[in-house]
């Protein structure tokens, strides 16, 4: 043991291949798959592959691709907020007949019930396509089996099922922005009557159905991905992986993935039942209305009752979508600080506490749409105790960087970046969590800073952080720096400046969801503010293309990867080849013998999870 | 599963049976019996009998749980990864039912306010629109 | 916090090294726990439905009684309140157990006797699918629920039931329609047009019998029943206690048929996709497909933990529906 521990002072490369060899553990994987059916021809390769790498990068560029979209849709509706008097004909050959060009003036108007149906569909995407999937998706499939030392997913052929619902409930998704009545117009939440009534709005026809039938498979696709990251977690780890030893990033993705284990079932009953309301003519989410002077037959439901069932998912889902941002910033800090993650088991127990507490608090997001005060009480203090976990995570990745020796690179940056605009939205969060506020606030552009900074932009820079970090591991190559850090500056100071004014907005009660905002006198002075808005988010936008350009740009032409692990990371996925084959690993497993945050332990840079105790030294994750 | 030999399984099986069918009908006989169905005209609150039958049916989810599904037999932490998640239903209970009978309670009023004669309050001459002196103090 | 999952993995790390990694710390297979799991997520979507159930029950005044709603068995029997529903509760019973059975041969690696017991499984399936048919079937075709129409409810006020004389002679007039082909009698107050608020009807019961000069109590249950030959529900008039006025009944809670219909036809569809998945199994397992795998059938073993699953969402549905 002592020799081994002494090798690791010597050139790393060859050592921990030795240490694998000797330590590791036999599975006798590749007695089993000689001549890999997995990777045989093109189609096993890289469409139906059940390689988690691979499923792992359809996840990421099916999410790139519709965050552009989802990113495109909130230009259109930013333009028409910024700029009513402004024609819009030149989007006339993208947008058809939802622009309205006057034969005399030429000036192309928005119609409105196009401008709901791209603020619904900007959130649905963003919300479940993007940042649940494209990112949970990518990263616990990619960093799963790798970190905790697994050959694969538990079930490599559901994991597959998993991404090509995902792929199907986003075609349904794609088709629905072509339907005559257009997709779904009634906000991401689909609160009823608008979502079901079809006759309620031309999107709450044919688009919500299709609406419905995405998000179904969605479900089904997050469900799958969840049974089996929380399976191979538990079942999977390797010789040694013991759960204290796992890093962040797989503490987080497991809570996730319990998470959305939990309320996206919830979310399918709610579903049902509105399909029920549409079409069978029920009324469990309808009472007593009038469509047109015309009565309906509806008697005895309660839209309420949606709205419970719908945040009992929704607030979760907003754990779902930070908890893995959470995981990667804290493992790419501590890598680029050189130090340990300060107060490791305290990260533990407060994503755990945040996991918790996610599923008490859902209907702070419902105190002014009629839910009984009473109850409010105590959804009000179960929210504010969400704080305390919150805090002690920022607090720790603050500690983490003090005294690091921290190299700033993009992924780093985004990492840096993220606590920022976690502070910043998080401190917001608390303000609309108090019933009292909320009644002021709610429903206003302060409602929509907080929680694009806090889970939208926060979440985005997590997902940076992990695509600059692992995209090595990815693609076998880096991207490039500079692009990278063009990219950072941009959306940092570009993100601040679409959301920053948006509270003050929110605070002189601009309602959200407005089609414009020039005719009302208490709130066209505010035009100035609004062009501003919409200037910035075009040019953060722009600097998406610059990731994006890049992103792509890498795959062939950037900077090839030469050394296992060039990060002098700890965790195990740099212990793998540089082409990392299916079974990730090309003889015996690796075995784990320490936590995955050893940097600058007695005197060394790092010490790789595969480097066995020295004689007497302790484990400090234990 | 192992834990027990194949004999004495075979009768657990059996004695499994008995119990959900015994309790089944405990279940109906209350039920039947706190609506005045055994006993004619004797009828039960029903804040007595609708705890037994609660309670009958948790006892016999456990049941299944623990002994068809071989619960009682696994790891304790299978066992608790599986049970204690569905605890977090109890605060939605609380909370959705709580909120069911806010509905109820609200309609109730609504539709007593509605029932409440109209009271005349116009003066002669009055249009019925604010004064306009009020818009102009604002 | 305590309540939390992920937590409660480390009260294990002390006994025994478990969880050092390489091993199935719940000494369960990757397949055995992801069935559990999906159950779990599967029992949050049933919870959904049963807590919306509540949250509609308790926003209502009134709701059905069950054992006033499910009286009826085939072969004619009428008055056997929750009678033909304990038999299904029973059936299924007995199929979960024939599961247990299935699974400790599957265990013994006997493929003859799983074989056999997933085929009375099989058939026990299908006979609670068979069950509910009917069930649903006299709901429907008999008593005229459905999701959007409850016609059982309970009286709000004490009364007694009126006959058409009385009527005539309280002044209302008798009217004779055409409807749908056939000649309807009804009531009509002086005045009025044939609006549905104005239809009064003699009680009958669902046989045709009248049931003029009932008395009934605050709270008795009453069932608007349906007339075949007109396709009309037939509001009865009574004339109430209190104040001696003449009015009819109203339809009952619409959620309770939605919902009936709904969460027993949910459970069903989890009863049919079961039957269809044993019936697979019970060939794979005929074929010998299991022998190869040495396993001790674990695929028996996930399908039986499936379908007592089913059996456990039943309990609460049997709960909810029709004892409380």
């Amino acid at each position: 043991m002592a020799t081994a521990a002494k090798q690791t002072t010597a050139p790393v490369q060859h050592d921990e291949d030795l240490l694998i060899q000797e330590y590791g553990y036999d599975d006798h994987f590749h007695e089993h798959h000689e001549g890999d059916k997995y990777q045989s021809n093109f189609i096993s390769t890289y469409i139906f592959s059940q390689d988690h790498k691979m499923i792992a990068r359809q996840f990421l560029i099916t999410g790139i691709f519709w965050a552009i979209i989802g990113g495109l849709m909130s230009l259109v509706f930013r333009l028409q907020l910024g700029f009513p008097e402004e024609s819009l004909a030149w989007l006339k050959p993208f947008l058809g007949k939802w622009i309205t060009v006057n034969a005399e003036t030429g000036m192309g108007t928005l119609a409105p019930e196009f401008y709901y149906a791209l603020v619904t569909m900007h959130g649905t995407i963003i919300v479940f396509f993007v940042l649940t999937a494209g990112l949970s998706g990518t990263f616990s499939n990619l960093l799963i089996p790798l970190q905790v030392g697994a050959r694969d997913m538990a079930s490599p052929f559901l994991n597959m099922l998993s991404y090509w619902f995902f792929f199907l409930a986003g075609a349904v998704m794609f088709f629905s922005l072509f339907l005559s009545t257009g997709p779904f117009a009634g906000g991401w939440t689909a609160y009823p009557p608008l979502s079901a009534l079809p006759q309620a709005s031309s999107g709450s026809a044919g688009g919500m159905t299709l609406w419905l039938l995405s998000l179904t498979f969605f479900v089904i696709s997050v469900l799958l991905g969840g049974i089996n990251y929380i399976t191979t977690v538990l079942n999977l780890r390797t010789k040694g992986m013991n759960m204290w030893r796992l890093p962040l990033t797989i503490w987080a993705f497991f809570v996730t993935a319990i998470l959305a284990l939990l309320s996206f079932p919830v979310l399918v009953s709610g579903f049902f039942l509105l399909i029920f309301d549409r079409t069978l003519g029920t009324s469990f989410f309808l009472n007593e209305i009038f469509v047109g002077g015309q009565a309906l037959d509806h008697v005895g439901g309660s839209p309420i009752l949606f709205q419970h069932l719908f945040w009992f998912l929704g607030h979760p889902e907003v754990y779902i979508i930070i908890l893995p941002a959470m995981g990667i910033v804290s493992e790419v800090l501590s890598v680029s600080a050189r130090k340990p993650i300060f107060g490791y088991k305290a990260m533990v127990f407060s994503i755990l506490a945040i996991g918790f507490l996610s599923f008490i608090v859902w209907a702070h997001h419902m105190f002014m749409s009629g839910v009984n005060p009473f109850i409010s009480n105590f959804f009000v203090v179960f929210t504010l105790i969400i704080a305390v976990p919150s805090a002690v995570k920022v607090f720790n990745w603050i500690t983490t960087i003090y005294g690091g020796n921290m190299r700033y690179t993009s992924a780093a940056l985004f990492a840096v970046g993220f606590v920022s605009m976690f502070i910043s939205g998080g401190l917001t969060g608390i303000f609309l969590g108090n019933s009292a506020i909320d009644i002021q606030m709610h429903d206003t552009y302060f409602v929509v800073a907080h929680f694009h900074i806090v889970m939208g932009v926060a979440a985005f820079f997590g997902m940076f952080a992990g695509v600059y970090h692992w995209y090595p591991k990815m693609f076998g190559r880096f991207m490039n720096e500079t692009m990278g850090k063009i990219h950072f500056w941009g959306t940092l100071i570009g993100a601040y400046a679409i959301f920053w004014p948006m509270h003050y907005l929110g605070m002189a009660g601009v309602p959200r969801r407005y089609y414009r905002f020039d005719n009302f006198d208490t709130f066209s002075h505010f035009s100035a503010m609004n062009q501003f808005i919409t200037i910035a988010a075009i040019l953060v936008f722009a600097c998406q293309l610059v990731f994006v350009i890049n992103f792509f740009r890498s795959i062939w032409v950037g900077k090839k990867l030469t050394e296992k692990n060039p990060y002098g990371a700890n965790t195990l996925e740099w212990t793998t080849p540089i082409e990392v084959p299916h079974g990730n690993w090309p003889g015996k497993i690796p075995a784990v013998h320490r936590w995955a945050y050893d940097y600058g332990k007695g005197g060394q840079d790092h010490i790789s999870q595969i480097v066995p105790l020295a004689e007497g030294e302790g484990d400090s994750g234990h | 599963m192992g834990h027990l030999d194949y004999a004495t399984a075979k009768k657990v099986v059996f004695k499994g049976l008995i119990i959900l069918g015994v309790v089944t009908l405990a279940e109906v006989f209350v039920a039947l019996f706190g609506n005045g169905h055994i006993i004619p005209g004797f009828y039960v609150h029903k804040l007595i009998f609708y705890p037994v039958m609660i309670a009958l049916s948790l006892y016999k989810a456990y049941f299944i749980v623990y002994e068809f599904m071989h619960m009682r037999y696994e790891v304790k932490g299978l066992a608790m990864s599986v049970l204690l998640p569905t605890l977090l239903l109890v605060w939605a209970i609380i909370a959705f039912f709580q909120e069911g009978a806010s509905w109820g309670h609200r309609r109730e009023v609504v539709r007593q306010r509605n029932m409440e004669p109209v009271e005349e309050v116009q003066k002669a001459g009055d249009t019925g629109m604010l004064d306009e002196r009020t818009y102009q103090f604002q | 916090m305590a309540t939390d999952t992920a937590l409660d993995h480390h009260s294990d790390v002390q006994d025994g090294n478990l969880w050092e990694g390489a091993k199935e710390p719940f000494k369960a297979s990757y397949g055995k726990l992801m069935m559990w799991y999906f159950l779990l997520s599967d029992a949050f979507t049933f919870a959904g439905f049963l807590i919306s159930y509540g949250a509609l029950r308790f926003s209502v005044p009134t709701w059905p009684v069950p054992d006033f709603v499910f009286k009826t068995a085939p072969f004619g029997v009428d008055e056997a309140p929750l009678i033909f529903v304990t038999i299904m509760t029973f059936v299924l019973i007995v199929s979960s157990v024939t599961m247990v059975r299935a699974v400790q041969e599957g265990h013994r690696e006997n493929k003859g006797g799983a074989a056999f017991w997933l085929l009375l499984t099989i058939v026990g399936g299908a006979s609670f699918l068979g069950c509910q048919a009917w069930e649903w079937n006299n709901l429907i075709g008999t008593e005229g629920m459905t999701v959007t129409i409850n016609p059982f409810s309970s009286h709000t006020e004490a009364g007694v039931y009126l006959s058409g004389e009385e009527l005539e002679k309280a002044g209302l007039q008798k009217v004779e329609a055409d409807a749908h082909g056939t000649t309807a009698t009804y009531y009509l107050q002086p005045g009025k047009q044939d609006i549905p608020q104005n239809r009064f009807f003699v009680k009958a019961d669902h046989h045709g019998h009248s049931l003029a000069g009932t008395e009934f109590a605050i709270g008795g249950h009453y069932l608007i029943t349906k007339n075949h030959d007109t396709h009309l529900y037939e509001f009865g008039a009574y004339k109430s206690e209190e104040d001696g006025q003449i009015r009819t009944e109203k339809f009952g809670p619409k959620a309770f048929g939605a919902l009936f219909f709904f969460i027993t036809g949910f459970h069903g569809f989890h009863v049919f996709s079961g039957v269809m998945f044993l019936t697979i199994i019970a060939v794979n397992v005929a074929s010998g497909l299991y022998v190869k795998r040495r396993n001790g059938y674990e695929m028996v073993e996930k399908m039986g933990l499936y379908w007592h699953f089913v059996d456990l969402v039943w309990v609460f549905v049997f709960l909810v529906f029709y004892l409380l």
